[in-house]
């Protein structure tokens, strides 16, 4: 059964992966993330199973708080473009650079 | 019987990712994430993590959604629905993804650990929750506390973030 979770966790990281590459809104680019955070969670749990050591579930539990405070700011940051730009395409997030 | 378990649950954890990924409607792409997170948070009890799949869908499916459903709410509807669905050039990472998950899955059959210890020490009197709770607070005080200063900082920052004046 290991070896199906750990495709199962590969599944989500290369879903969230690409969706962060390829959608054009700037929200799912977030939900992408998330995706790609709980598959890397999925993988901590996992191991903490099969290996029996409660580490691993600790773990998760400081990527969960990460997870949240990554949301937090990537929201304000879409908060901020969309007064400036009206607009969530990551096309025009661009102005950040300058 | 754990093995058809385990296939249901995974496609609809699975099945929710691919919805994010491919739906054009915001909105329901956060639906489709909420149904993946439920999913995972199944798969969490599976592998006896019990503390961990109530976290999961009370922190996630639960705070996060919120969060981004609400900023999407404050947002005017046709500006966040009139986008395209994927960029220009989406094959080249889509291609880069699809590598992603080739590389990981050879690791993931060619990954070899001693499972002799499979399901145990994970719980104290048959409580997930206080063995979680014995080692963070035994063994991980210190990344614990800089959790907390990691959600001010981030509170901190989204409040400067949006604030009116930023120029």
């Amino acid at each position: 059964m290991l070896t199906e979770y750990l495709v199962v966790s590969a599944l989500l990281i290369a879903i969230g992966a690409t969706g962060v590459m390829i959608r054009r809104n700037f929200m799912i680019v977030l939900m992408s993330l998330e995706i790609m955070i709980n598959g890397a969670g999925l993988f901590l749990i996992t191991m903490s199973y099969y290996l029996g050591n409660v580490s691993g579930q600790v773990m998760f539990i400081f990527v969960a708080a990460v997870a949240a405070s990554e949301t937090a700011v990537g929201l304000a940051i879409a908060v901020m473009m969309y007064k400036r730009k009206k607009s969530v395409d990551v096309n025009d997030f661009s102005i950040l650079r300058k | 019987m754990e093995g058809i378990m385990f296939y249901i649950i995974s496609a609809i954890t699975v099945g929710g990712a691919l919805g994010v990924l491919l739906s054009k409607d915001p909105y329901r792409a956060a639906m489709w994430m909420i149904f993946s997170f439920f999913g995972i948070a199944g798969l969490f009890v599976m592998l006896h993590a019990q503390f961990n799949a109530m976290l999961q869908i009370i922190v996630y499916a639960g705070a996060i959604a919120v969060m981004i459903m609400l900023v999407m709410m404050i947002m005017d509807r046709r500006t966040i629905e009139s986008l395209k669905r994927f960029n220009s050039q989406f094959y080249w990472p889509a291609l880069i993804g699809l590598a992603l998950f080739a590389d990981l899955a050879f690791l993931a059959y060619k990954f070899k650990i001693d499972t002799s210890n499979a399901g145990k020490n994970l719980a104290i009197n048959g409580s997930n929750t206080q063995m979680i709770g014995e080692v963070l607070f035994k063994h991980y005080l210190l990344p614990f506390e800089v959790t907390a200063i990691i959600l001010l900082v981030a509170l901190i920052g989204a409040v400067v973030l949006t604030k009116k004046d930023i120029s």
